[in-house]
């Protein structure tokens, strides 16, 4: 892990203390980040700050009688700004006073001694010292500035390269990938991602693993829009690890768990730093998909609407005019003897004019299903006789029921119902042409009505292939078709179209099967008329 | 039927469905004439007096409901209304605007030849005045206020009575529940929607052969009653 961090490696002081992370608010770290490396990084550069100062003296006391003595400060100027360039002040401190105290001792007279006997001298050392010291620590700051704006400038081509990324993320998850992938690669470690459930609480990812202290920390959060990132330290592995929130304004979509590994201080900060200022391009993104989804919504919601407009419009004139001619034209020819004649003749007739009342059926249903989905499905209630309703659904499917024997069972005095006769005409008519489309042809099909306390219940049931659990539990879904009938054609909108009318009507639907090959019962319960008082009674008797 | 002479007036903007119309009418030995819009039918309606009008709902400048209304200031004469919307509102407000009977898009030719010629009847009647109605099996003496099915009399109370003798009036055209309540009952009872229905339910069980399955007494869902005049008119479509 170190070894992909050598920059703030070097950047570290020589102690660890506890830390703060990111934007105040986050939980402190209580705890001391790991000290390895401090021999190398802080007791080496000054031992070599030394040596060097002593290489200049090895090299000058050869030359100590030719070379001018005004020579001996600006060579040991070398050794001072290479340590600063190097290693930083501490280091050039240091070489700066071994280099005055070297150049006393062997240079300035009395030689091999720390006395100065020249007042004049000692000026020139004191000023060596001087410079030396100004030179290295602006020597040292050009350093940090230099490291910094390379830190910063390679900080910003990462942040540019993940906006890059970014740009290209149109879902959530396509987000939460290029997240994982950027911090991989960065940090060298993989990132995990806990997604928010409904609860407000995360879920763990099925693969990659955090340690235990991590964990539970995560299992302890709550998913929280606007939190700040919470800095974990795992004890064992001396490894530090960050939960940054990934939220929208409005949602909180995961938390994502990167181990920033140890160091200092200052290098787990700079490290939270960025992941931060991640976390902030992840939500403008976050927040961009949400309104690029919202304006996707809308826009489809606005074509929906238009279509349905266009739709109703189109169906009323565009489609049943054509089709009020069709059906005329064909009725009219009908009646010519040329026609009435000619069995030939007769026989394409009619089958233009059954077609075409099929074709109106069809669109009748199409009508009302986008009705439904308008929510303009207002009942207009009033008593009438459920007889009535079912004779009139039998007469307008006469042609897909004629194939199929139907029974009527009513009870003789059964009450008035209190519905949109309209609606209950249709929804019934739904429930028979299901019934007959999946059972074979010469099957029965039994209605049957009965009082049921204050309702009255009618049940529709055929001999057909019946209903499985599964589909039983999908059927009152709009456009729901069984696996098994992908061949019956129809359009999977009937029951759903019967039960909003019954419901509407304030009913209630059922479907009931003892299973594949059983046949069904579909049964409609709606209310009915309270028995007649007295008075009613009187005012009916007129015998 | 004699009727060599009867005019339709076609008040409709589709001419394709004008055409068939006109077919259909004249295969029947009507004469027709044809108005694209309203205000043409208006004045078709004035100055050639026609027998029977044919108004469609979707006109381009007036509404058919305007034109039903202004035609009725001034004129019996029977109106069959086409409409593409089987809105049973509607269809009540516009037989209570005077049209005699209403056919919803798409319809076959016989069910508008019946409805016309129910009307015409209807609007001749008062000229001709036979006091025997028959409908199928079915026939009401408007005078003797008797009733036979099937040739041999059957016994109806009175107000059951009172129901047949508005429906037979009418004879293959629909009457209204409102139509049908206030000439019935009287009072609070008028409102009562209950009582024509339990009413309609016990004469259905004199005069008809299933009462499950009425072919003379029909209901049209959310408008009213009808009885029919001829039978083939039931048979399914």
């Amino acid at each position: 892990m170190n070894s992909h961090l050598p920059i703030d490696q070097k950047l570290a002081k020589p102690r660890a203390r506890p830390i703060g992370i990111g934007t105040g608010g986050a939980s402190a770290l209580d705890a001391e980040p790991p000290s390895r490396g401090v021999w190398r990084t802080h007791v080496v550069p000054l031992l070599l700050s030394f040596l060097g100062v002593s290489v200049v003296t090895a090299i000058l006391l050869p030359l100590r009688q030719d070379a001018a003595a005004n020579l001996v400060p600006i060579a040991y100027l070398i050794p001072v700004i290479f340590a600063a360039t190097r290693w930083g002040i501490w280091s050039a401190t240091l070489a700066s006073i071994v280099s005055m105290v070297e150049a006393d001792f062997f240079f300035f007279p009395p030689v091999y001694s720390f006395r100065v006997e020249d007042p004049q001298e000692v000026v020139d050392l004191l000023m060596f010292l001087i410079v030396a010291l100004v030179s290295s620590n602006l020597a040292s700051r050009l350093r940090h500035e230099t490291e910094s704006l390379r830190l910063r400038e390679q900080e910003i081509q990462l942040l540019y390269e993940f906006s890059r990324l970014l740009a290209a993320c149109f879902t959530v998850s396509d987000l939460v990938s290029a997240i994982q992938k950027y911090l991989s690669r960065t940090l060298g470690q993989p990132a995990l991602f806990f997604a928010a459930r409904t609860d407000a609480h995360f879920e763990t990812p099925p693969f990659g693993s955090v340690p235990g202290v991590v964990h539970a920390r995560v299992a302890s959060m709550k998913a929280q829009i606007g939190a700040p990132p919470v800095a974990i330290l795992d004890e064992p592995a001396q490894n530090v690890w960050l939960l940054g929130p990934v939220c929208s304004e409005t949602t909180v979509h995961g938390l994502v768990a990167v181990n920033i590994g140890g160091g200092s201080r200052e290098a787990v900060e700079i490290k939270t730093r960025r992941i931060e200022a991640i976390l902030e391009e992840v939500s403008l993104t976050l927040q961009r998909i949400d309104i690029e989804n919202a304006i996707k919504d809308a826009r489809l919601h606005l074509q929906a609407e238009l279509l349905r407009d266009a739709f109703h419009g189109t169906l009323s004139h565009e489609l049943c005019t054509p089709l009020a001619t069709i059906r005329g034209s064909a009725s009219v020819m009908d009646t010519m003897p040329a026609v009435r004649q000619d069995d030939r003749l007769h026989a394409l007739v009619e089958g233009i004019s059954d077609e075409a009342v099929h074709l109106d059926g069809f669109i009748q249903n199409l009508l009302n299903a986008t009705r439904v989905t308008a929510g303009g499905v207002a009942p207009h209630l009033e008593w009438a006789e459920l007889r009535d309703i079912v004779n009139a659904a039998i007469k307008g499917r006469a042609r897909r029921l004629s194939s199929h024997k139907i029974e009527m069972a009513f009870a003789e005095d059964l009450p008035l119902v209190n519905v949109d006769s309209g609606l209950i005409e249709e929804a019934c008519g739904q429930l028979l042409e299901n019934a007959a489309k999946y059972s074979p042809s010469g099957s029965r099909i039994s209605i049957s009505a009965r009082a049921e306390q204050t309702q009255v219940v009618l049940s529709i049931s055929d001999q057909g292939v019946g209903i499985t659990p599964e589909e039983q539990q999908q059927i009152g879904r709009r456009s729901f078709r069984g696996q098994r009938h992908q061949g019956v054609p129809g359009s999977g909108l009937g029951f759903w179209i019967a039960s909003t009318f019954v419901r509407a009507n304030g009913g209630t639907i059922d479907i009931a099967s003892k299973g594949q090959g059983q046949g069904t019962t579909a049964s409609i319960a709606l209310p009915g008329s309270p028995p007649m008082q007295p008075s009613e009674l009187a005012d009916l008797r007129d015998e | 039927m004699n009727k060599p002479s009867n005019v339709v007036l076609m008040i409709d903007d589709e001419p394709k469905i004008r055409r068939f119309l006109r077919a259909g009418f004249e295969l029947q030995g009507y004469s027709v004439i044809e108005a694209e819009n309203g205000a043409d039918g208006l004045k078709a309606a004035t100055f050639s007096a026609p027998d029977l009008i044919i108004l469609d709902l979707g006109l381009p400048d007036l509404h058919g409901r305007e034109v039903l209304e202004r035609l009725r200031s001034w004129s019996n004469v029977p109106v069959i209304i086409l409409s593409v919307v089987s809105n049973e509102d509607e269809k009540v407000r516009l037989l209570k605007a005077g049209a005699d009977d209403y056919v919803v898009k798409p319809f076959g030719m016989a069910e508008l030849l019946a409805r016309g010629e129910a009307a015409l009847r209807r609007y001749f009647k008062t000229a001709t005045e036979n006091p025997v109605v028959t409908a199928g099996p079915l026939s009401v003496d408007l005078v003797a206020r008797t009733v036979s099915l099937n040739d041999s009399q059957i016994r109806l109370t009175r107000k059951e009575y009172r129901l047949l003798h508005i429906l037979a009036t009418h004879v293959g055209l629909v009457v209204t529940h409102d139509q049908l309540l206030k000439e019935i009952w009287t009072g609070n009872q008028r409102d009562n929607i209950q009582y024509l229905r339990i009413l309609v339910r016990k004469l259905r069980q004199k005069i008809e052969t299933d009462p499950n399955h009425p072919r003379l007494l029909v209901t049209e869902s959310g408008v009213g009653y009808r009885l029919q005049a001829r039978f083939e008119e039931t048979a399914v479509e």
